[in-house]
């Protein structure tokens, strides 16, 4: 189970990478949204896995996807210059990341040696609540309040001038 | 630096390891993403795996201390700030579209020079 989720994740990624089409970009990212909330749930946090696929794939990607077509931007466009150098560079800096982390994990021997405690239980929302409003009321207050002042920020950014 | 075979059966069975992998992969798909594409609604999707990267290392290390509620509520608290993060910069492209027509990263570049 934890392999095809594991492979549904990437591959959407990796579909993302290649896509010339920007709709099917975003497809393939709900592809990768979908395993990774497989992902949770295998973790046995089944809150996890539905926030994510209530605000990535619901809201999230729907914006995006609207502001695409909005926008009528379905194809990226003809690029200025050929940037030979930049784009090598990029590529070559990615792939050393990637292969050094994972070389790292591989040979991590402080990874190897945690201790696996038992899960109690699957995560329920009973114990987000809890702990969430005695111990970080405040922070949760703040997240509102940082929300609202995106929601009117934004409305303020596309806005027509007045 | 040569991976043990229990390494590659925590891999295939979903170990930690398993999970770590899957993260950093991700994270670098998305970098590549950023760096590679000249959309900004793309450079925008490569951020948004980041982002997730992050958050399945964290849930795993989470699960690995025993089912931590305390990894689960960061998790709200991150997506919180991505909604945010999304809302306000999906709105920065569309301003730029309504003032130069583009949605090129290199067409954008008037700070430059």
């Amino acid at each position: 189970m934890f392999l095809t989720f594991a492979l549904f994740t990437l591959a959407g990624a990796l579909a993302m990478l290649k896509a010339r089409n920007l709709v099917v970009a975003g497809l393939c990212m709900v592809l990768t949204f979908f395993g990774v909330s497989g992902l949770y749930l295998l973790l046995g946090n089944p809150v996890a896995a539905a926030l994510q696929i209530i605000v990535y794939s619901g809201a999230i990607v729907v914006l995006l996807l609207f502001v695409v077509m909005l926008l009528n931007s379905h194809e990226e466009e003809a690029p200025l210059k050929a940037r030979p150098v930049q784009r090598w560079l990029s590529a070559t800096v990615a792939a050393v990341l990637g292969a050094g982390a994972c070389a790292l994990v591989a040979s991590s021997t402080l990874v190897r040696s945690l201790p696996t405690l038992p899960l109690e239980g699957p995560m329920t929302l009973q114990k987000v609540g809890h702990v969430l409003f005695r111990e970080h009321l405040v922070a949760f207050e703040a997240a509102g309040l940082l929300l609202l002042a995106a929601m009117i920020g934004a409305i303020m950014i596309v806005k027509k001038e007045v | 630096m040569n991976p043990t075979p229990s390494f590659w059966a925590s891999v295939l069975h979903g170990g930690l390891q398993g999970y770590l992998l899957v993260g950093l992969l991700l994270f670098v798909i998305g970098l590549a993403v950023v760096l590679l594409r000249r959309s900004l609604l793309m450079q925008f999707m490569g951020v948004e795996l980041m982002l997730n990267a992050a958050n399945v290392v964290l849930l795993a290390f989470a699960r690995w201390r025993g089912g931590d509620v305390q990894g689960t509520v960061s998790y709200l608290f991150i997506i919180a700030v991505a909604a945010c993060e999304a809302a306000v910069g999906l709105a920065l492209v569309v301003a730029l579209h309504r003032h130069r027509q583009t949605t090129d990263a290199d067409r954008a570049d008037a700070l430059q020079n």
